[in-house]
C-alpha cells in the first residue's frame, strides 16, 4: 500500500468570534500557511481539495459551491463533504491511496459566530417525529449520556470538572487556544448545571477558525518536508441515529473508529503504542468515556489515571496537550482536524510550551457532537 | 502568501443579516402510522418484533438496523418502563434559564430494544433515581392527535 503522510499544516485562528475576517478569508489564510508549510504552490501542484462544510452551519444551501476559490482549487478537483474534520483527511488519503493524486489537501472551518440560532440548528438534528417535539435544549442528550456513563462506570462528577481543569490549563500553554484558563475545581463543579449533571464550564465553547493540511505520497512526502508526518492509520464508524436504541454508556462509535485504526496501522496494543493522544471532549465527561473506548485504559478507569496524573502533560499519556475542544475552543466540524493539528505539531516538535518529550506515535480522534453517533480517528507517527 | 492587510477599526467590521425560514413535512410512515394510531386510538404503545434478531424496536421501524430484515410482526410492549438515564434540563432551546426546570429520560420498556425519550412528571428532580419505575399518562383520548405528545409524561409506578 502506499504511504501518505501529512507535509504541510496551517491555520487562523482560534478565536471566541472573528469580526474581522469573512470565512473565505479565514480559509483563505489558512491555506496559503499551509502551502507555505508544504512547499507547494496549489495552482500547479495541489491535485485535489477535499472541504468539511455542513450547509445548515454556514448558512448558505449547496455551501459546496462556495469553497474552491479560497482554497486556490477553481477548475480542479474539489469535493465537500458534511462529517467531521477527521473524515476529511480520511478522504483526502484514500485519493492519494488511489495512486491518481500525489498531493491532495483538506481543509474545515468553524464561523460558529456567525450563527446566531446554533442550538436550533442542533436540535434541528433530532429525530423530527419521536424527539423533536419535546422541544427541548439539545443539551439533553448530554446531560442524558453523562448521567449513565457515571453510573454505569463509578467515574466521580469531580473527575469531570477535573478534565476541564486540566484542558484549560493546557489551553493556557497554547497561542492559539481561544479558552485557555486557570480554573479551580471548586469553579467547575459549582458553575451553573445546564442538564444535570453537566454543568456550564463542562460544555466547551465554541470558536472560529480555519485549518488546512496537505498530504503527500511517500517519495513526494519525502521530498517535500524534512519531517512528513504519517498517517498510519485510519478508521470511522457510525452507530445509529436513534437516541432509543443507541449505546449510551460506552461510545461504540469511537470503540469501532479506533479498532479500525489500529488494524490498519498493526497497532495491538494501544495502551503501549500511542505516547499522547488528542481526542474529543466536547464534553468533559466525553474525554474519559473516550479514553476508555479508545482502548487507552479500561472500562471506570479514565477518571482514576486522570486522578493520578497520568493525562497531564507530563503523564504516561498525555491527553489533550493543546486544551482539546475546552480550551481550543469548539471549531465544529473542524473540531476534529484541531485534534491532527496538535498531533502533527507534537510530532514535528514544535508545540512550544506544551511540547512532549520524546513522542513517536499520537491518536487522533473526533466526534461530531450531539445528537450524533459519528465518529473518525487517525494514528500518526514521525 | 497569507493576508497583508487587515482590518484595524471595529467601524470597518460589518455584517449582513440573513435568515431562512424554513418549513417542512416529515412522512411518518407505515411503522409510524400504526405506532401513532395504537397510541392514539387504543392507548396502548407497539413494537416491531425482529424474528431472527429476537429485537422489539420501540420506536418500531419497518426494518430490522441489525440485520436488515423487513419486518411485519408487531407486538404491544405495554406502557410501564425503567428510568434508563435521565437529566434535569435548566435551559430553554434558546439557552434561557428555565423557570420550572424539565426532567427528561430514556424510558426502557421490558422486552423491547430501545424505549422512549420523553419528560418525567409528578415527581421531584431529587427524587428521581436510574432504575426507577415508570408508566405512560396519556392525554385524554380526545386530545389525543397521533404524536408522540399524546403521552403527557411518564410517572412514577
Amino acid at each position: 500500500m502506499r504511504q501518505v503522510a501529512i507535509v504541510g499544516v496551517g491555520y487562523s485562528g482560534f478565536r471566541s468570534i472573528s469580526p474581522d475576517l469573512s470565512y473565505k478569508e479565514l480559509m483563505y489564510e489558512a491555506a496559503a500557511k499551509a502551502y507555505d508549510d508544504a512547499g507547494v504552490d496549489p495552482r500547479r501542484d495541489v491535485e485535489s481539495f477535499v472541504s468539511v462544510a455542513e450547509d445548515f452551519n454556514e448558512g448558505t444551501s449547496i455551501f459546496d459551491e462556495y469553497v474552491p476559490d479560497q482554497i486556490g482549487g477553481v477548475l480542479k478537483p474539489v469535493h465537500t463533504i458534511p462529517g467531521d474534520g477527521i473524515h476529511g483527511l480520511i478522504a483526502a488519503y484514500m485519493q492519494v491511496l488511489t495512486g491518481a493524486m500525489d498531493i491532495v489537501m483538506v481543509e474545515a472551518h468553524s464561523k460558529a459566530s456567525n450563527v446566531l440560532t446554533l442550538s436550533d440548528v442542533v436540535a434541528y438534528a433530532m429525530d423530527p417525529i419521536y424527539n423533536r417535539p419535546l422541544r427541548a435544549n439539545p443539551l439533553f442528550i448530554a446531560g442524558m449520556e453523562m448521567n449513565r456513563y457515571l453510573y454505569k462506570t463509578g467515574t466521580t462528577e469531580e473527575q469531570c470538572a477535573q478534565v476541564v481543569v486540566k484542558n484549560r490549563a493546557n489551553g493556557f500553554l497554547n497561542p492559539s487556544a481561544a479558552y485557555g484558563a486557570r480554573l479551580s475545581l471548586d469553579a467547575v463543579l459549582s458553575s451553573e448545571p445546564l442538564s444535570y449533571p453537566l454543568k456550564r464550564l463542562e460544555v466547551s465553547s465554541h470558536a472560529d477558525g480555519a485549518i488546512v493540511m496537505v498530504l503527500a505520497s511517500g517519495d513526494v512526502a519525502q521530498e517535500l518536508s524534512a519531517l512528513p508526518i504519517w498517517i498510519t492509520g485510519v478508521g470511522w464508524c457510525n452507530e445509529t441515529p436513534s437516541l432509543e436504541t443507541r449505546d449510551w454508556e460506552s461510545a461504540t462509535y469511537a470503540r469501532n473508529s479506533a479498532e479500525m485504526a489500529y488494524r490498519v496501522a498493526g497497532i495491538r496494543n494501544p495502551r503501549l503504542e500511542i505516547d499522547f493522544a488528542e481526542v474529543d471532549d466536547t464534553f468533559a465527561y466525553k474525554e474519559l468515556q473516550h479514553m476508555e473506548a479508545l482502548g487507552l485504559c479500561r472500562e471506570g478507569e479514565a477518571g482514576l489515571l486522570l486522578e493520578e496524573g497520568d493525562t497531564e502533560l507530563d503523564g504516561e499519556l498525555p491527553l489533550n496537550p493543546s486544551g482539546g475542544n475546552l480550551g481550543v475552543g469548539h471549531l465544529l466540524d473542524a473540531s476534529g482536524l484541531a485534534r491532527v493539528l496538535e498531533v502533527v505539531l507534537q510530532l514535528r516538535g514544535i508545540a512550544g510550551q506544551r511540547q512532549l518529550e520524546d513522542v513517536e506515535t499520537g491518536l487522533a480522534f473526533g466526534w461530531r457532537s450531539i445528537p450524533t453517533t459519528s465518529g473518525a480517528a487517525v494514528v500518526l507517527s514521525n | 502568501m497569507s493576508l497583508v492587510e487587515r482590518i484595524t477599526s471595529f467601524a470597518d467590521a460589518k455584517v449582513w443579516y440573513g435568515n431562512l425560514p424554513i418549513e417542512s413535512l416529515y412522512t411518518v410512515g407505515i411503522a409510524g402510522e400504526k405506532f401513532f394510531r395504537a397510541i392514539k386510538d387504543r392507548g396502548v404503545i407497539m413494537g416491531s418484533v425482529c424474528p431472527s434478531c429476537n429485537l422489539t424496536y420501540l420506536p418500531p421501524m419497518m426494518y430490522c438496523e441489525r440485520c436488515f430484515a423487513e419486518l411485519e410482526e408487531w407486538v404491544e410492549v405495554g406502557t410501564k418502563g425503567t428510568v434508563y438515564t435521565y437529566t434535569v434540563v435548566g435551559v430553554s432551546l434558546g439557552g434561557a434559564p428555565l423557570e420550572q426546570p424539565e426532567i427528561l429520560a430514556l424510558i426502557k420498556i421490558e422486552g423491547a430494544h430501545g424505549g422512549l425519550v420523553h419528560r418525567l412528571g409528578e415527581v421531584k428532580p431529587e427524587e428521581t433515581e436510574i432504575g426507577m419505575p415508570v408508566e405512560a399518562v396519556l392525554k385524554p383520548k380526545k386530545d389525543r392527535e397521533g404524536s408522540i405528545l399524546d403521552i403527557k409524561h411518564f410517572k412514577p409506578a
